[in-house]
């Protein structure tokens, strides 16, 4: 075996339904703590669900139901008296569309540490806003026009405004729900080169529809398709030699 | 006379159309051409020629036959001799005529009003002639025009949609009439009643007793009278009657209607939120009276009850017991367009909030109530607007006096309530006093028009930035 | 603050947040309950009448009528005699004061029963007979338990000479209740045991029918051009604004409007349901627009394409098609429109309708009240029996109300086709 960094997020046999319809399949993947791990497959192959499942986001839609254990270091998160406010505060979300609060762009980034306590004083608060941007390369961006609305970003600007709003409670865990779909080349690139900086303090999850970005930026990728995971493996291995054959069709194009 | 002429043109109309319709088909089969139109187009097309015109005119003559009747025999009453000092005893002779005409009149009458009698009969006479010839006229030259253009094989179905599209578009200018109705009928009196009263003593004057201004006749008004009248008419406590009680209403309904609106949207399960949404919208449904007559009859003397154990004199008609009902009527009005306006904030920004950890009220205080702001700003004077022209809740409860408070268990007046105390029963036109209400009615009207508008264009484009 | 205290507070604010919002939607619900009722416990009294069990002796003397009498004759007799003779037998009197308040105890129109008893039967002359004649509004609220009893002699309307009368009369079981046939049959009243909303039923019947044949038609037609014709210029923005503000005038100002142009310049009569209705057409038409221009825009373009494929014309795919289609919603909005003015007072009152009017009218152009007015002008009124009188008809008007509502909906549920 290769040195790996330790399992953060263990998922067991995790059941996803929405209504009658049944969404992930026993699902057994393990994460590594301040690595990358891409999740690639065709539309609706579950790969989002299953990073909603990590941060209980499921929970806001009631026709779901989860049965499984996912554990974060040891601990299981599917327990009905887990508090999810906690839980959501140590693993951050990034979602596919960036969806700013209609506020300026230093409420954006405040209003994580606000509500959670984190500063205390307006000192603080500016310092977490600070290195937030900082952290999402958006500081030298906007650091003379943080009193704007959020909304009058670019598309790219606004994608990491929203990461940098997720690093604000400073999260363990960061799941990325195809951050970079909504965006042009040169946008994504920059969010590409900053989840590569991330990795080095976050555990990072990527969905991605794009399997050159899941080379770029994952250390290991996981291959779901129809609510099934196909195969896990290192990112080398799985685009150089998958073991399965649906895996290789895939990668190679030929559905999807 | 009218339904018979209505009568008569329905019954042409109807024959002209299976006229029409088997008049073009034998020329076409005669004349073996095509017909530009089915034939029963044929048919409508004559209906529509031989009724529009003829009904209209008849609409238009019976609008105005009587008031120029009226002013024509007020004329030669006067030409006999009648002695009238203002209209008001102009219409009393006039009515005396009609009755005698009709034959219901049964006082004494004099040579001047026999002879008006008797010109108004010939005077009746000659209008109901000429309109049945003018009518019959209109008929012809319309039938007869018709008829040669479908001899023509004109393009009929076009025709026909050409002139009931104009029906359509006469239809919704309806709503445009009525509003210049609504202007005019407000602004002639209020000139008339601003020509009186400086507007500046209406608007800042502090003491509203109309019933003061006992003057009958607005043109010859004494020196003193109108010192009198200056200080009669000012508009103050009304207005302060009028916001104090739709700001109680408004202290009622904002919280609750809010709540339960955000409630609807945020938490209720569907099974809930379709219970409790209609019948919380029972609440705007009931008619205004049953709320005054609760306020008045359970409320308020519940209100005093109270009042009496605590030490307190709480007026049986208090401005607290009106509008507390007010706000409870309102509720439906706050609750349902914030429901609506909630629902549709994006999920995407809820999303956002939950994924950093954010509980549901932190989302919805923070998040979604701050998007939805100006939606919700705008139901809210949707609300203000309903409030103050509210009437009958106000006129049942909250009392008569105008009265200068803010003590909310006194009672206070209302625009509404003074509108209605001043033209319910006998009204006399041209008294300054029956004027005041219509610029009780005018200022009433831009009020709310205001506040509509506003709060139009906030929901509008609340509703364009996230659609 | 420690992390833990932190997040407990936290949930208990969202908590709170919730309850707020649960309690705000319970009291709604309360005040709905609290006001049926209050209304239903007052009102449903209404509906039953006291009437007290007299022996008439139709006396031939007294009437001065032979068998074989005509109708006129007997319309034109006098019966008040023998009205006081049958009534004064109920009880001993000893003195004229006695027997006045013991013919306090009936209604004013004690005659005009026994008179029409003996209009039913001519051949009673010179028989006796038992009728039920009406007790007065204070004897029939002290029989349905709303009349304090247990006042001081001075400050009862009722003398202790009465209550004496009533108890004896409660003994013999010669009291009793009976269904209210005036209340729904007869005109106003100032006498609450004989005052009914028979008039205000019909004068309703006849504004809703004037508004519903005005602005039906009308609203249609408009919204018909709007939708699917008009242009889009200044002039259909302006009739657009127009009709979202006109929906929100104050109902008081299209009373004003009634008063100065219908009233005043055409000369429409006063008081009467044709004046009534149209002023509720004009305050309904921007309120039923805006329904139907909604149900109108629910009609997924296809359709229009559809029709207009095969060679209709503009006005045939949308008088064939799109019409029908948005029928239920149109007619669903129409109605809860005409519940709206069904239940409106404020303009009503303006043109004249508070009129104290006993006729029942017999075509819109007779002076008339309506419903609404006619709880209006009762809660004005100082007499016990107008409480009950009031709620009664509130339960008419509501129930009204109610019907109207699920058939609208029902309309919507049960026609209407969604698009997806």
């Amino acid at each position: 075996m290769e040195l790996m960094n330790n399992v953060k997020i263990k998922s067991k046999n995790l059941n996803v339904y929405y209504g009658e319809k049944q969404a992930l399949f026993d699902v057994n993947l393990d994460l590594n703590e301040k690595e990358v791990t891409a999740l690639i497959g065709p539309s609706g192959c579950g790969k989002s669900t299953f990073i909603r499942c990590i941060n209980r986001m499921n929970d806001v839609i009631d026709i779901c139901k989860v049965s499984g254990n996912i554990e974060i270091d040891g601990v299981e998160i599917n327990d009905k008296n887990l508090d999810v406010v906690s839980l959501r505060e140590r693993v951050g979300m990034v979602f596919q569309k960036p969806n700013p609060f209609p506020k300026s762009i230093y409420d954006n980034i405040s209003y994580g540490p606000k509500i959670h306590g984190k500063g205390e004083t307006k000192s603080e608060l500016d310092e977490i806003v600070e290195n937030s941007l900082k952290k999402a390369a958006l500081w030298e961006e906007v650091k003379d026009r943080l009193d704007e609305p959020g909304t009058g970003l670019s598309g790219g600007q606004q994608q990491r405004l929203c990461i940098a709003r997720a690093i604000s409670v400073n999260p363990e865990v960061i799941l990325m729900d195809e951050p970079c779909s909504a965006l042009d080349p040169i946008a994504t690139a920059k969010i590409e080169e900053l989840i590569d900086e991330l990795k080095k303090t976050y555990t990072i999850v990527i969905v991605t529809h794009s399997m050159a970005q899941a080379v770029r930026v994952s250390q290991k990728t996981g291959f779901f398709h129809l609510g099934k995971l196909i195969e896990v493996g290192k990112t080398e291995k799985i685009f150089k030699n998958p073991d399965n054959k649906m895996t290789q069709d895939y990668i190679t194009g030929r559905f999807g | 006379m009218n339904f018979v002429l209505i009568f008569l043109i329905t019954i042409f109309s109807l024959s002209l159309f299976f006229y029409g319709r088997s008049k073009t088909k034998s020329i076409a089969i005669e004349k073996n051409i095509k017909l530009n139109a089915l034939p029963k187009f044929y048919g409508y097309y004559l209906v529509l020629w031989c009724s529009i015109p003829s009904l209209v005119f008849l609409l238009i003559w019976s609008l105005f036959e009587p008031v120029i009747i009226k002013s024509i025999i007020i004329e030669t009453a006067a030409n006999q001799g009648a002695i009238f000092n203002d209209k008001n005893e102009a219409n009393l002779i006039y009515e005396k005529i009609k009755a005698i005409h009709l034959g219901t009149y049964f006082g004494d009458i004099d040579s001047i009003l026999r002879e008006s009698a008797l010109a108004y009969a010939k005077f009746i006479n000659l209008f109901t002639n000429s309109k049945v010839v003018l009518i019959f006229a209109i008929v012809i030259v319309s039938v007869i025009y018709s008829l040669k253009k479908i001899n023509k094989n004109n393009k009929a179905r076009d025709d026909v949609e050409i002139i009931l599209k104009g029906l359509l578009f006469v239809s919704s200018l309806i709503a445009i009439l009525t509003t210049l109705g609504i202007i005019f009928s407000l602004l002639f009196e209020s000139i008339k009643f601003f020509s009186v009263i400086n507007i500046f003593d209406y608007l800042f004057g502090t003491n509203w007793s109309p019933q003061r201004a006992f003057v009958r006749d607005a043109s010859s008004i004494t020196a003193a009278e109108f010192e009198e009248l200056k200080d009669a008419f000012g508009f103050i406590p009304l207005i302060a009657g009028t916001t104090f009680i739709a700001f109680i209403a408004m202290l009622v309904a904002v919280p609750i209607g809010l709540f339960s609106g955000i409630y609807m949207a945020e938490y209720a399960s569907l099974k809930i939120r379709r219970i409790s949404k209609p019948i919380i919208e029972i609440l705007a449904g009931i008619p205004t009276v049953v709320y005054g007559f609760f306020a008045a009859l359970t409320v308020g003397p519940f209100f005093r009850q109270i009042g009496e154990n605590f030490g307190l004199t709480v007026s049986s008609e208090s401005a607290l017991a009106a509008g507390l009902i007010m706000g409870i009527m309102i509720i439906p009005y706050v609750s349902s367009l914030s429901d609506d306006v909630i629902n549709s904030v994006p999920q995407s920004l809820r999303d956002g909030s939950y994924a950093i950890g954010a509980t549901k009220s932190e989302t919805i205080k923070k998040v979604v109530i701050p998007a939805a702001l100006p939606g919700i700003i705008g139901s809210i004077l949707l609300a203000v607007s309903r409030a103050i022209g509210e009437t009958m809740i106000v006129v049942m409860a909250a009392g008569l006096a105008a009265n200068l408070t803010i003590n909310p268990l006194e009672s206070t007046t209302t625009i509404t309530t003074q509108i209605v105390m001043i033209l319910v029963g006998d009204q006399e036109f041209d008294s300054p006093k029956t004027q005041s209400a219509f610029a009780l009615g005018l200022t009433l009207f831009i009020a709310t028009l205001i506040l509509n508008y506003i709060a139009q264009r906030a929901v509008k484009k609340y509703r364009e930035k996230y659609d | 603050m420690t992390k833990e205290q932190r997040l407990k507070k936290r949930h208990n604010a969202e908590k709170r947040f919730r309850f707020y919002g649960l309690a705000s939607i319970f009291f709604a619900l309360l005040f709905v309950l609290i006001l049926v009722h209050n209304i239903f416990s007052k009102g449903s009294s209404a509906f039953m009448k006291t009437a007290i069990n007299v022996e008439v002796f139709y006396d031939k003397d007294l009437l001065e009528l032979e068998p074989g009498v005509s109708e006129e004759e007997i319309l034109e007799a006098d019966f008040f005699d023998i009205t006081i003779e049958s009534l004064l037998k109920v009880y001993p009197a000893k003195n004229m004061d006695e027997e006045d308040a013991l013919i306090e105890l009936f209604t004013t129109d004690a005659e005009i029963e026994i008179k029409k008893a003996f209009l039913k039967n001519k051949n009673l002359i010179g028989k006796k007979i038992n009728l039920e004649i009406t007790a007065s509004d204070d004897i029939d609220q002290l029989h349905k338990g709303n009349y304090p009893r247990d006042l001081p002699e001075d400050r009862r309307r009722i003398s202790n000479f009465q209550l004496e009368i009533y108890d004896a009369l409660v003994e013999n079981k010669t009291i009793n209740k009976n269904f209210n046939n005036y209340f729904f049959k007869n005109g106003d009243s100032r006498d609450p045991e004989i005052a009914g909303i028979g008039g205000a039923l019909v004068g309703s019947f006849y504004s809703i029918l004037i508004c519903l044949l005005l602005a039906f038609p009308v609203a249609v037609l408009a919204s018909i051009y709007l939708e699917e014709f008009a242009p889009k210029n200044k002039i259909t923005d302006f009739i657009e604004i127009n009709i979202n503000n006109l929906a929100a005038v104050p109902s008081i100002v299209y009373g004003l409007l009634a008063l100065q142009i219908l009233l005043a310049t055409i000369q429409l009569p006063r008081s009467t349901p044709l004046v009534a209705g149209i002023t509720l057409a004009l305050m309904t038409l921007p309120r039923i627009i805006i329904p139907c221009r909604a149900s109108l825009k629910a009609v997924p373009p296809s359709i229009r394409e559809g029709a207009l494929a095969v060679g209709a014309s503009k006005f045939q795919s949308v008088f064939h098609h799109v019409v029908p289609l948005a029928l239920p919603g149109t007619l669903s909005g129409t109605i809860i429109g005409l519940a709206q003015a069904l239940g409106e007072t404020a303009p009503l009152i303006l043109i004249g309708m508070v009129a104290f009017v006993v006729d029942i009218p017999s075509t819109p152009i007779d002076p008339s009240s309506s419903l609404p007015v006619q709880v209006y002008l009762w809660s004005e009124s100082a007499e016990r029996g107008f409480v009950e009188k009031t709620s009664a008809t509130i339960m008419m008007l509501l129930s009204f109300l109610i019907v109207m509502n699920f058939l609208a909906v029902y309309l919507r549920q049960k026609f209407e086709k969604r698009w997806n």
